[in-house]
Parts: structure tokens; C-alpha cells; sequence
């Protein structure tokens, strides 16, 4: 028991910083919010779709190529963040899409899409092959929306989680594929760092903190609603 | 339609690849004597070592040893509760610990202990900890008890018992979270810029930085670092995988679950 | 070197598993627990290897309690279902840990024992399910236990391999005059290999006593028939016009197809064996053992 509380109060205890000082309640950075919400959005989309095609793909290819393309996906992370960075930026410059929307999300679709995968795959394995079996038997429609999605709603959660928190840590990325262009909550944090405002540095912090959190409950709530009406119609 | 979809996803997994030959490239303009005798570069080199040495090892046993606790004992509020820091964006943990550890309001340790990036070394631990635990938790929900009971059974010592019964089990996970690990907190900026000090940088900060200030001449300098590390990170990995190859082969064609 | 158990209870969660269970097993002999599965007969081996407690209860080894030993420092050693042989090691080498000294030569001298001298170096994969069930008796024997713990270890073999290895392992416990404690559902099994049985249904004892008291004594223990003085299985007889001990024909009956007929020893005793048709009922006929 008390091994339980010492090891919960350590993790705990750096949220009492959020306490120590009252935040800014300003909405002078809207263009930023926008921007986070905006990439939030489009990229966890982008890495459930693609991350769960590509783990139901290898699930069951019979190619010669699996092996080679399981390494491929999986290979970006193990290569430093920076690294990849400093690379697609060359490259993302050669394109000419340096400071521009669809850069930015290129770039962070490089750097979260093989975690998603991963987290994909795993789910996959977790619900096991011989129940998914029993799903490829229905018509691709029904497959999804009756079996695929409740069974994976809980991973696809996760990816987004993962794909917005990733995304929101995400300063030097952003500044230098963005070329400064495209602010976000974190690039707002950093100058808020930088100019030494403790209680507008707090409200980013919050907000940080706040938008995963949303995010979470908002799937949560969603995909239990979703079941329900799916299992109405069932009925 | 799933086609077009795994086609997409290795288009996009090749984008990093084809990033290490641009950066290549971009290098090969580089003094590299220059670059090998600069001390600033070679101050930033041991630090990182350091750093990255320290948060991943810690993270790792901890990690670990939550995820054994927590199965053995069920602890399940522990469990939810271990996972949270893994859903707060990095930088804002690194705000929290400067908040916390900084002289106005917090301990004040950061003044004093600045030099040995124990702020940057215990956000690191604190967000990677749970990410090992995540990693691990799937392997010892899954882990055969039987092997450790047989270890009971045939008198071996607690230490044989987890060498034999557990640790052959845990190489994959532990691999991989490992070199995912040193990829991320070895070459980052956001974390350490905004805890670290201002000499010796570690190496991120240092070549985002001369990236992109611009201030530097010598601007093939960043890639050319960027590259050497990469190359070390991707020896160490080949390295320990290649060495553990027969050994989780063994393990794979051997186990019952 | 006996072992008694004594009124040992387990409750998991809201079921009782095991309710003051009482037995002794006495030294160097195969002492088998009959029961069907859920009965907790795997529990009581559990208690006594040291994996898992008790809510009451004691085992005691020599008259000392053994329950506040650690399981690797009981000298209780098991084999389980699966032969569990640790994946990263050779098969040698999972005999050399087991053994007291690290020592490789007794480790081969231990799979000599179990006819497998020549594989020291092999993959686990590379054996059989019988060879590595006979891998895992030589590294639980390597680690010099004082009792022998066997939890239904032939489960997974097919018949012709689970008869071989039954008698090689009886014959082994014999010869180095162990102490064994078997685990089994099928009563066959208890017969062919154990010298004192316990009959546990649902957490209790209901009978106790050697294999001879309890083929007279409990009704439908085994398939068996006493001829020539030892127990055979129904499986190793026949009836023959011949030789053999002679019975009569009382009845005959057809169930699945198939012609039974009722015969009675002299003795009052009665068998139901498989019966040609053209067998006549009140009859003399003979039953002797198969040939082959």
C-alpha cells in the first residue's frame, strides 16, 4: 500500500506546478488554437486510417516483401527525431513546401505515423486472428462498421491520443518546416517561455494538458455511442 | 482501397530514408577534421552520451519493474494512473519540472544542479517511464508464469529465477524500447532547450540551433552532425540486434505459451 | 522422509478448493491423486511445491512444516503438463542449471538416464514432445530433489509414447528410491504407476489406501482386471477359448455397435469385455492377456 501512494504521488506531484501560479485566461493567440485543433484533427485521422489499413494488411499478407516492409515502417524510429527532421526539411524545401500547411503535416504525418502502426498492429495481435478471421467473411462494409470498429475502437482512441501528443510536442519541427508561418499552442508556448510571462506560460501549459485530455474523452464518448446505436440496429 | 493505403504508408515510411541521403548529401561539403577537433561539438557529444545514458537506462528499470509490480500484485489505479504522463505533450512536462525545480515558487534545485541536467534527465524519466511500462505491461500480461515457477522448483536463486524464467522474454521489448528511446531523447530540442544550459548544449539543441540562427558559415555543419549520429544510433541497433538475432530465434521457436 | 498433509483448506475468491484435505504419503513410494479436473488436486501439488499458500493447514516433511520455506530452497522439485524447457538455453544446458554444481558432466549423466545422451547441444525445438518431457524428468531430477512432484505430465503425449514413459518414470522413481506424488485424472494412469492412491472429489477426500484396497473396495475405480496375480488394464486383455483363467458367460449386451458380454470368475468376480456374437451365454470360456 504505501509503495502504491509513494509511487502515484511521484508521478503526480509535477502537476501541482500548475497550481503555483493562476493562469492568463487570454484569447489573443486564436489563429494558434486553430492551427493545433486543425492538425490535431487531420493527422489523427490520417493515422488511424492508414495505420490500421497497413496492420490489417500485414496481418495477413502472404508477400515475400512482409518482412522487409514490417522493418521499413518500423525503421523511422529508430532514426533520431532531429535527423529525420533536418533531412525532410532539404527535402520539403527541394518541393518548395517550406512554410507552407501541407508541409508541416507531412512532417508530422513522417514522425508519428510509425508509432501509430505500431500501436495498430499491437491491438490487432491483441484481439487475435482467429475472431478477425471471422470478420474478413462479411462484406467489406459490414465488416468495418459492425465488427472492425467496436473491436478497435479502443486502438484507434489511442492512436489519436498518441498522434496529439506527439504532435503537440512538436517546436523545432514546426518552426522550421513552417518557417514561423504557422503558430501553434506550442510554438506560442515557447515565446511565452522566452518573454518570461509565468501566467500566459501556465495557460499554454493548460491548454497542453487540456487538449488530450478532451481528445480522449470525446473518442471515449463517441465510440460508446457508436456501439450503442450499432448494436440498436442489430436488434 | 487498402492498396492505395499500404502504398501510402511506404511511400510516407520511405520519406525518413530518403531524408538520411538528402542529409547526406547536404554534407558533403563538411570539414570533417574541422568538425572532429571543434570542442563545443565534442562538449555536446559527452553530454548527450550522458544524458541519453542515464534517462533511458533509469526509464527502463523502472518501466520494468512497474510493469512486473503491477501485474504480479494487480494493482490496477497504479496501472491507470502510471500511464498519464504519457498524455502530456513533452514540453509542457519540461515546463512543469522547470516550474517546479526553479527558484521562483518551486525547490529552486535548478540553479545549483544545472550543469548535470537532472531537471532535463528527470523529465525525460518521467514521460519515458511510462512509455517502457506501456511497452512492458503487453509482455508480462502475456508471460508464461510457468517458466519462473519451473525456475522455483529446480532450487534456483531469485536472481536465476528472473535471469531464466523472465529476462529471456523481455530481450524484444526491452530492445526495441531502448533504441526507440535513444533515437528520441538523444537528438530532440524542445526538452532540453527549454531546461538546458547553455554550455555544453546537447547535441539537438546545439545543431537545430546553428540550423537555424544562421549565424554559422559553415551551414553543412548540422546535417554533417546530424548524419555521424544517426550512423551511431543505427550501429548500435544493428549491432544488438544482430548479436540477439539467434538467441530471440531460440527463444521464438522454443517458448510455450 | 514421509510427507503428510494436514487439513490444508483454499479458497479462491468466493470457491473452495481445497477443504481439509488429509493424506500421508509414505516414503519411496508413487503416491497418486485421483480426481477429475476442478477437483484441486493440482492445487494441493501447488501448496506442497511451494507456489502457491494455504488458508489453513499444514505439510509437513519429516514432521517439519514446510510452508514457510521458499519454493527454491524446498528440495520439492515438478513436472508439469508442458516440459516448460527454458527457451534460451540448449537442452543440455537446461539440465546444467538445474544442477547443484553448474556441473555439465552430471547434466550428462542425467540425460544418459533419460536415453538422450547425444543431445546435449540440441534446440529445444529439435525434440519431440516425449523427449522433452523426458528432457524436463532429467533436469527435475538434476536439481537432487527429496520429492518428486508429477502434475498429469503425460497429458500431452500420444498413447503408445504416454504407456513408455509412464513405466520408464516409475521405473526411475523406483530405482533411486525417490518419494512421487502423481496428479492424474485417469485412474489407468494411477494404477499402472502408483503404489498408494487418494481419491479427492471437489476438495475432499473420499478415499485413501493402496491400489490393491481400492480396485476391491471402490466401486469403478479403473479398468482393470486381476489376472495371474497383478492388475491389467481391460485394454490388455481378451477372452479366449484357450488358455487363460477360466470364467463364465452370464450376459451379453450390444452398445455402440459392438457385442459386451458379462463374465464371472470363479472367485465372484465379474468383467465386461468385448465379445465375439457367436459366443454362448452360460458358457465356460478363458481370459487371458493379448499376445504381443
Amino acid at each position: 500500500m504505501i509503495r502504491q501512494v509513494l509511487i502515484i504521488s511521484l508521478v503526480l506531484i509535477p502537476f501541482v506546478s500548475l497550481f503555483l501560479a493562476i493562469p492568463a485566461i487570454e484569447f489573443e493567440n486564436r489563429e494558434a488554437i486553430f492551427h493545433s485543433i486543425g492538425l490535431i484533427v487531420l493527422l489523427s485521422a490520417i493515422n488511424v486510417w492508414l495505420a490500421t489499413a497497413f496492420a490489417w494488411w500485414l496481418l495477413w499478407t502472404e508477400s515475400k516483401w512482409r518482412y522487409i516492409l514490417e522493418w521499413l515502417v518500423f525503421l523511422p524510429l529508430f532514426i533520431p527525431m532531429l535527423a529525420t527532421l533536418f533531412g525532410l526539411y532539404l527535402i520539403l524545401a527541394e518541393a518548395g513546401l517550406i512554410g507552407t500547411y501541407i508541409g508541416v503535416s507531412l512532417g508530422l504525418l513522417v514522425v508519428t505515423l510509425p508509432y501509430s502502426i505500431r500501436l495498430a498492429y499491437n491491438g490487432m495481435a491483441v484481439i487475435g486472428r482467429p475472431l478477425l478471421e471471422q470478420a474478413r467473411l462479411l462484406p467489406m462494409r459490414r465488416r468495418f462498421v459492425y465488427v472492425l470498429f467496436p473491436l478497435f475502437s479502443r486502438t484507434m482512441r489511442t492512436i489519436a491520443l498518441f498522434t496529439t501528443v506527439i504532435l503537440l510536442s512538436q517546436f523545432a519541427l514546426i518552426q522550421l518546416i513552417g518557417a514561423g508561418l504557422i503558430p501553434t499552442v506550442t510554438t506560442e508556448l515557447y515565446q511565452s517561455y522566452a518573454g518570461n510571462n509565468l501566467s500566459l506560460a501556465l495557460s499554454n501549459t493548460w491548454m497542453l494538458i487540456f487538449f488530450p485530455v478532451l481528445i480522449y474523452f470525446l473518442l471515449s464518448g463517441w465510440s460508446r455511442w457508436m456501439v450503442r446505436m450499432l448494436k440498436g440496429r442489430l436488434q | 482501397m487498402l492498396r492505395s493505403s499500404v502504398a501510402l504508408t511506404i511511400l510516407v515510411s520511405l520519406l525518413p530514408l530518403a531524408a538520411l541521403v538528402f542529409l547526406g548529401v547536404e554534407s558533403i561539403g563538411t570539414d570533417w577534421r574541422v568538425l572532429l577537433s571543434d570542442e563545443t561539438w565534442r562538449d555536446s557529444l559527452f553530454t548527450t552520451f550522458y544524458v541519453v545514458s542515464v534517462s533511458t537506462v533509469l526509464s527502463l528499470i523502472l518501466g520494468t519493474w512497474f510493469a512486473r509490480t503491477v501485474v504480479k500484485k494487480g494493482w490496477h489505479l497504479t496501472s491507470t494512473i502510471l500511464k498519464i504522463p504519457m498524455f502530456v505533450p513533452h514540453i509542457a512536462a519540461a515546463y512543469l519540472f522547470w516550474l517546479l525545480f526553479s527558484g521562483s515558487g518551486g525547490i529552486g534545485w535548478i540553479e545549483a544542479n544545472e550543469r548535470n541536467y537532472a531537471t532535463v534527465i528527470l523529465t525525460y524519466i518521467w514521460k519515458e517511464t511510462p512509455f517502457v511500462f506501456l511497452m512492458m505491461l503487453g509482455t508480462y500480461e502475456q508471460l508464461n508464469r510457468s517458466y519462473v515457477e519451473t525456475a522455483k522448483t529446480l532450487q534456483l536463486s531469485p536472481l536465476d529465477q528472473f535471469k531464466h524464467g523472465e529476462l529471456p522474454f523481455l530481450i524484444k521489448p526491452l530492445l526495441d524500447s531502448t533504441w526507440i528511446l535513444v533515437a528520441f531523447i538523444s537528438f530532440a530540442y524542445e526538452v532540453p532547450a527549454l531546461l538546458g544550459v547553455t554550455y555544453p548544449k546537447l547535441l539537438g539543441v546545439l545543431a537545430y540551433e546553428r540550423l537555424s540562427t544562421g549565424l554559422y558559415l559553415e551551414a553543412t555543419e548540422p546535417y554533417a552532425v546530424a548524419l555521424v549520429w544517426t550512423c551511431l544510433v543505427g550501429i548500435g541497433v544493428f549491432t544488438t540486434y544482430f548479436f540477439t538475432a539467434s538467441v530471440r530465434r531460440r527463444i521464438e521457436r522454443g517458448v510455450r505459451r | 522422509m514421509s510427507l503428510n498433509v494436514k487439513a490444508i483448506r483454499k479458497q479462491f475468491g468466493t470457491r473452495q478448493i481445497l477443504n481439509s484435505v488429509d493424506f500421508e504419503v509414505q516414503p519411496h513410494d508413487i503416491h497418486a491423486i485421483v480426481g477429475v479436473s476442478g477437483s484441486g488436486k493440482s492445487t494441493i501439488l501447488r501448496i506442497i511445491a511451494g507456489l502457491e499458500t494455504t488458508d489453513g493447514g499444514d505439510v509437513l516433511w519429516n514432521n517439519k512444516s514446510l510452508l514457510n520455506i521458499p519454493a527454491h530452497k524446498r528440495r520439492v522439485t515438478m513436472l508439469s503438463q508442458s516440459a516448460l524447457l527454458f527457451p534460451h538455453l540448449t537442452v543440455g544446458e537446461n539440465v546444467t542449471l538445474a544442477t547443484r554444481s553448474r556441473s555439465r558432466k552430471q547434466a550428462e549423466e542425467w540425460l544418459q538416464v533419460v536415453r538422450l545422451g547425444d543431445r546435449y547441444d540440441a534446440e529445444i525445438h529439435e525434440l519431440s514432445g516425449g523427449e522433452q518431457q523426458r528432457v524436463s524428468l532429467a533436469r527435475a531430477l538434476a536439481a537432487e530433489p527429496e520429492l518428486l512432484l508429477l502434475d498429469e505430465p503425460f497429458t500431452n503425449l500420444d498413447p503408445k509414447l504416454k504407456v513408455d514413459l509412464q513405466r520408464f518414470i516409475r521405473d526411475l522413481v523406483k530405482e533411486l528410491k525417490l518419494t512421487a506424488i502423481l496428479v492424474t485424472h485417469d485412474r489407468e494412469e494411477a494404477m499402472l504407476m502408483a503404489d498408494r492412491v487418494t481419491l479427492l472429489e471437489s476438495g475432499e477426500v473420499t478415499r485413501t489406501g493402496t491400489v490393491e484396497q481400492l480396485y476391491d473396495t471402490a466401486p469403478g475405480f479403473g479398468d482393470f482386471v486381476m489376472l495371474e496375480g497383478e492388475l491389467r488394464p481391460l485394454a490388455e486383455v481378451e477372452v479366449s477359448e484357450t488358455a487363460g483363467e477360466p470364467v463364465q458367460l452370464m450376459k451379453k449386451i450390444y452398445r455402440f455397435g459392438q457385442c459386451f458380454g458379462e463374465y464371472h470368475f470363479e472367485d465372484g468376480r465379474s468383467v465386461m469385455l468385448s465379445t465375439e456374437e457367436s459366443f454362448q451365454i452360460g458358457m465356460m470360456y478363458r481370459i487371458k492377456r493379448k499376445e504381443g
